[in-house]
């Protein structure tokens, strides 16, 4: 038996409007763990090739990890995986909050969403009470993320934990989120869309039940000794005092933060919204999630003036992509941009990346007003970037096409625009300008849910981490590992790191405390495993299914046609010096980073494509 | 987890509960001193210790929830395995275990000197009704 599970999993089929309870399947989570693993294989055998993401065969999958709801650091996490709409492939976004923790004190590990409603309904479990409701009529539908949390809270109970999607997912925005705890964003593949388009506005959970524990006499020594190592990290004090606030003035340092669409790593007006300025005016309190030590959740406010608001933002992402990316200083309407995005459920990345796509197509020349609709796109624009943020997600006007993602706007429109896109697999790059961090090139390109830096989030060369390197890795890749110019040593460093976060996926966990701070590794994981799950799991055997997850992945985005030919980055990243700052000089090295990814992953380095032997060793021979 | 080896925040002698916006608050007992727990529970099962913290009698007690009832800062409650009332016992245990020293055991009049412009208090005042409710109560 598992302990520390809610022991069932829910299967959904919204076009009949049944629900039925299966028990959670022991084979699965011995091969593939819970969370983003279990994903990886239930939707691999029951999402057709060929089918429109936004068509009611597409599968939406939301699965708590094998620790969340644990005492664990940061065991607060839960997956959701579909066909993406706005890359085509495996889609697949991640949130914290509280809502993971209460599916599993339900009672439930994961809920399966198959087909498409012919109404608007939303899921409203109460323990083993689950139901199918009317949103029209609970008048959800249509409304944004915060009302639809009230609502459903004087509805079903002040106690429930709500996950919904805002007006962006039912426009079907390409980059529309899936909300949680309200400001909570499981906010890139555009899973908020998949959602829409199955007419499911909301899962509402209250769970009363209990987690056991399989080890309750070392339990809480085990883990109290988990916890002063959190809170003996060096990073924990700061990571409670800026949240990932203050990586603008760390990436402006080393030339990594994107700006005015990618041209340049370096923007002037940094420290207008940098951490510290959030601090001095902005801040209310920093927050946790569910068996969160560190804390890095934001609450803040703007008390006065058009960009006035109350709630749960920003993250780096947000100041980056609607901030220096726009060229735009003005720091109460990066903030304000990312509270309307949490309200209506969009991505901040995609959403300023595509702002900024445009922002440069019209500084040079390829849009005009009369493509706009007389909006104004000069660089920096603050006005234009909020006004824009609402008729994305309202699909108005000029925002129905930015609604696309910048890589479909940018076919429509032609003329050029096409090279300003910074995509990967149509998904906009996040906020890691990679000329100045080879790494962060690589893990764009090979990550299974088009460009995305969380996949691996190889961030040991970010910031000194000499020592975990060597602890990691060994002795031999040092000093190169560690130089983020550096492309030696990239492909070994981004594939070691996909195996390991995408198991920290696969347990609910967070990235922040196993791999920056990388306080947790294998051993630790392995051990907690053991005192909640009674899982006897060791730390290279859970590497193993990382990388089995890995490689079912790529053989889910293979079977779509993928292969190394999109593995690539625009060709501004790879061409281009970077022009300012410290890494001014720059390009991305990709294909000698590939060679050495593709050949330490065991894939074709032509095709970039599994090889037999390797699917062999990993018990997936008959998925190819 | 402490005492009851399970992870259940409806099974925690003490829990907090999350007020949007923003406002995170522990259900505590405040061990009154004129106790409408005690003088609620037919069976006599609420006591006081020589310290003045009151708990409940597990012999005595039969859960019919009178002082669940009575108690007007949900601080007390009907475990939902065992049938009987259960709340928090001073033990402490949360106080060393919060990462961020937001929970401490403290008087009335430390309050006062610790809360000097009143803004916890007030928070308090604003939130009381949706901090207290009772809803899991059956």
């Amino acid at each position: 038996m598992i302990h520390g599970v809610g022991g069932q999993i829910l299967w959904i089929n919204l076009a009949k409007g049944s629900i039925e309870k299966r028990p959670l399947d022991e084979g699965i989570i011995k091969d593939y763990l819970l969370g983003a693993g279990y994903l990886s294989r239930v939707l691999f055998d029951n999402i057709p090739v060929g089918i429109d993401p936004l068509s009611d065969r597409n599968v939406l999958g939301i699965a708590t990890g094998l620790l969340t709801g644990s005492m664990f650091p940061q065991a607060s996490r839960h997956v959701i995986a579909a066909l993406s709409p706005l890359t085509d492939v495996w889609g697949e976004s991640h949130a914290a909050g509280f809502w993971g923790a209460e599916l599993k004190f339900a009672g439930y590990d994961a809920i399966i969403f198959t087909g498409a409603s012919p109404s608007p309904v939303y899921l409203n479990i109460r323990d083993e009470q689950v139901e199918l409701l009317d949103a029209e009529s609970a008048q959800i539908w249509g409304r944004n993320v915060f009302e639809t949390d009230e609502i459903l809270k004087k509805k079903h109970g002040k106690r429930i934990r709500t996950l919904s999607i805002g007006q962006a997912g039912e426009n079907l925005v390409r980059f529309a989120a899936i909300m949680n705890d309200r400001d909570r964003a499981s906010a890139r593949s555009g899973l908020g869309a998949v959602m829409g388009a199955k007419r499911l506005k909301a899962v509402s959970v209250r769970g009363t039940g209990k987690l056991t524990v399989a080890d309750p006499k070392n339990y809480l020594k085990e883990i109290d000794v988990f916890h002063k190592r959190m809170m003996a990290n060096p990073f924990t004090p700061g990571r409670i005092k800026y949240g990932t606030t203050s990586l603008v003035e760390l990436m402006q340092h080393i030339g990594r933060l994107p700006s005015y669409n990618m041209k340049q790593g370096v923007f002037e007006g940094f420290e207008k919204i940098s951490g510290d300025a959030i601090n001095e005016k902005y801040l209310v309190k920093a927050r946790a999630d569910f068996s969160c030590l560190q804390r890095c959740g934001r609450y803040t406010a703007v008390r006065t003036g058009p960009y006035a608001y109350e709630g749960g933002a920003p993250e780096f992402e947000t100041q980056s992509s609607m901030g220096s990316r726009c060229g735009n200083d003005n720091l109460e309407s990066v903030l304000f941009g990312h509270h309307l995005s949490n309200q209506y459920g969009m991505d901040t990345i995609s959403l300023g990346a595509t702002i900024s796509w445009a922002m440069e197509a019209w500084d040079e020349g390829l849009l005009t007003a009369e493509d706009t609709g007389g909006i104004d796109l000069s660089w920096g624009n603050h006005e234009t970037v909020v006004k824009l943020t609402r008729m994305i997600a309202l699909r108005e006007g000029f925002g129905d096409i930015l609604a696309e993602g910048s890589a479909r706007a940018a076919q429509k429109i032609g003329r050029g625009t096409e090279k300003f896109v910074m995509a990967v697999k149509k998904q906009e790059i996040a906020g890691q300008e990679p000329r100045a961090q080879k790494s962060m090139g690589l893990a764009a390109v090979t990550a299974a849910r088009g460009a995305d830096h969380l996949y691996a989030f190889p961030v040991l060369d970010e910031a000194g981490f000499d020592d975990e390197i060597r602890e990691r890795f060994g002795e031999e890749y040092l000093p190169e590992m560690a130089d983020r110019l550096n492309p030696k040593y990239k492909g070994i460093m981004v594939k070691e790191c996909e195996d390991f976060m995408v198991m920290v996926e696969s347990v609910g966990l967070c990235k922040y405390g196993t791999q920056i701070p990388p306080e947790f590794f294998y051993d630790d994981i392995s051990l907690a495993l053991k005192i909640h799950n009674g899982l006897e799991l060791t730390g290279k055997e859970l590497q193993v299914i990382g990388e089995r997850i890995v490689n079912l992945n790529r053989l889910f985005n293979g079977r779509l046609g993928v292969t190394r030919k999109d593995d690539c980055l625009p060709d501004r990243l790879t061409k281009e010096k970077a022009p300012l700052g410290p890494s001014a000089g720059e390009i991305v090295e990709l294909d000698m980073m590939l060679d050495e990814y593709y050949t330490v992953r065991g894939w074709d380095l032509k095709t970039g494509l599994p090889l037999k032997d390797t699917l062999e060793r990993l018990g997936l021979s008959k998925d190819a | 987890m402490y005492y009851f080896k399970v992870i259940s925040p409806i099974r925690a002698r003490n829990r907090v509960v999350r007020v949007e916006p923003a406002l995170d608050f522990p259900l505590f007992c405040r061990n009154c001193e004129d106790a409408p727990c005690i003088s609620a529970c037919p069976e006599k099962a609420l006591m006081r210790t020589s310290k003045g913290v009151v708990f409940v009698n597990n012999k005595k007690c039969i859960g019919h929830g009178e002082c669940v009832k009575a108690c007007p800062y949900y601080a007390i409650r009907i475990h939902p395995d065992t049938g009987k009332a259960f709340k928090c016992i001073q033990c402490g245990q949360c106080v060393d275990r919060c990462p961020a020293d937001a929970i401490w055991m403290t008087t009335e009049s430390e309050l006062t000197e610790r809360d000097k412009d009143g803004s916890l208090r007030a928070l308090h005042e604003q939130h009381k009704e949706e901090i207290y409710n009772k809803e899991d109560f059956p």
